[in-house]
């Protein structure tokens, strides 16, 4: 229990404390100290990776093993994974350990031949979705859709040039719009995430918020 | 009256007109934005207050100075992006201050890698001398802080794996303390990142550039003083290419934007005239 339990509240007590200390001293050894601790971070932040690519690659796995509709979808993410990981290590015959590989090789040629627009065109569809969510649901039923329907639609057309040619005036209750009523609502919001956090990670420092060590803590 | 109105289930005839309404939009927007895209029409141009004051700060930088550029977008964020940075570029290579290009999107590398080189040798700018390409490390917040204290530290080799020490590019850019200036690119929340860690605590002015959804969530910060201007989304974008003076895709890219805003707009103007036209056959009737 005590390694289980004690310890890793132990460990993050110290490193909350420590990180919250350094920041109130000025000495040269404090900043020494994050640049070390703050490499530590990075190199640990380099094994999500892997474990962020074994846990798309089990839950793919999963799906092909039930066979779920449209579980063919998922071969093509490891034909995918394959391809590119295979044609990154080879790097144009140099190996994983030389320089990134250059513009005529495989892997360069997989990334703005497919992904690039593959990842472009994802992007760009959601304007069809709009336009017909837009129809579907911007209805002014109330007063408070009233108002929003008519600042979004103030926002829309000021914010493309073709509006300047009906009148300027558009593009600065546009940008008026953005600075000050957005501005507001965005800053309640902001203010409430931000005391939120600080609550949050004063819970984690005095170990009273522990679900981060797994079910049963 | 829809059925979705009422609370009931839809029937299979309201079912298939929606799909056909659907479908007719899909086609009506691919055909306007497509026209768009072929018949060339001239738009005013008048870049707005915050690109400005972007273009303004590069400009007031002396030449040699440094200035990062984080990448933080892959090809999903493309279309309104690159020719952002291909904008920032250009001016910074124009005025022979020195761009630092790193990113926090590994899938985004191969595209910024070769946004930087096609615009480098525009204006025959060699890597390492006049430019820095640092490439992806992991890490988000530490690396900032760890760049705080040292750049050659946390990136010890550039892109192309050569040591970062000694490099003319990044003479006398010990840490992001003496940084002069940095631009964000962001396709996600990495800008506030750079805000909170970054600029507020080692001091360096910061711009952003971000995709149209996310700048209403930064207009805080322009307000309080933590980022300097912004460039949001396509139109960002064009006011920076004008302001350059290098119009290209976002400019051009301003015509569909037009007429697809008009388009929408359109749309819920005639649900709107629906719902008007519901309105008053109900009132005739009482």
């Amino acid at each position: 229990m005590w390694y289980k339990r004690t310890l890793p509240l132990l460990v993050v007590f110290v490193a909350g404390l420590v990180g919250f200390c350094q920041e109130y001293v000025a000495h040269p050894a404090a900043s020494r100290l994050l640049e070390i601790v703050t490499t530590w971070f990075r190199i640990i932040g380099g094994f999500a990776l892997f474990i962020g690519l074994w846990s798309l690659l089990h839950m793919h796995a999963g799906r092909i093993r039930r066979r779920p509709p449209g579980w063919g979808y998922s071969l093509f993410v490891f034909i995918g994974a394959a391809l590119m990981i295979g044609t990154g290590l080879y790097n144009s015959g140099s190996g994983p350990l030389a320089a990134a590989p250059g513009e005529g090789s495989w892997f360069q040629w997989m990334y703005t031949y497919i992904q690039v627009p593959c990842g472009s065109t994802i992007f760009s569809i959601l304007a069809f979705f709009m336009a017909s969510a837009a129809y579907r649901t911007f209805r002014a039923r109330t007063l408070e859709a009233v108002l929003l329907l008519l600042a979004a639609a103030i926002v829309m057309f000021g914010r493309v040039p073709i509006s300047e040619l009906v009148s300027p005036y558009f593009s600065k209750v546009s940008d008026f719009l953005m600075a000050y009523p957005n501005l507001a609502a965005k800053r309640g919001i902001l203010l409430g995430i931000s005391l939120g956090a600080i609550a949050q990670s004063l819970r984690i420092l005095f170990g009273i918020e522990r679900s981060y060590m797994g079910a049963g803590d | 009256m829809a059925a979705a109105e009422k609370g009931t289930p839809p029937t299979a005839a309201e079912v298939r007109r929606l799909h056909a309404v659907r479908r007719m939009i899909f086609l009506l927007l691919a055909v306007a934005v497509v026209a768009a895209v072929i018949v060339p029409f001239k738009l005013p141009g008048k870049p707005s207050s915050l690109a400005r004051t972007v273009f303004e700060d590069l400009e007031s930088l002396p030449q040699g100075s440094s200035v990062l550029l984080s990448f933080d977008f892959d090809p999903t964020a493309k279309g309104e992006l690159e020719p952002m940075g291909i904008a920032l570029l250009r001016h910074c290579f124009a005025r022979n201050l020195h761009p630092v290009v790193m990113t926090f999107w590994q899938s985004g590398v191969a595209l910024h890698k070769t946004m930087v080189e096609r615009t480098a040798a525009e204006y025959g700018k060699v890597s390492g001398r006049d430019f820095v390409f640092l490439g992806f490390k992991p890490g988000d917040v530490n690396l900032i802080l760890n760049m705080g204290e040292s750049i050659t530290g946390a990136f010890d080799k550039d892109y192309y794996g050569r040591p970062t020490q000694g490099m003319p590019a990044l003479a006398g850019l010990n840490s992001l303390r003496t940084l002069s200036y940095a631009v964000c690119l962001a396709a996600g929340m990495t800008t506030e990142v750079w805000i909170a860690y970054g600029g507020d605590r080692f001091g360096f002015p910061l711009a952003a550039g971000c995709t149209a959804v996310i700048a209403p969530d930064l207009f805080p910060y322009l307000q309080s003083g933590q980022l300097r201007g912004l460039l949001g989304g396509l139109r960002g974008a064009a006011d920076y290419e004008l302001l350059v003076g290098t119009p290209g895709e976002a400019t051009r890219g301003m015509r569909p934007q037009s007429v697809a805003h008009l388009f929408i707009l359109g749309l819920i103007a005639l649900a709107n005239a629906e719902v008007f036209a519901a309105f008053l056959k109900k009132r005739r009737r009482f």
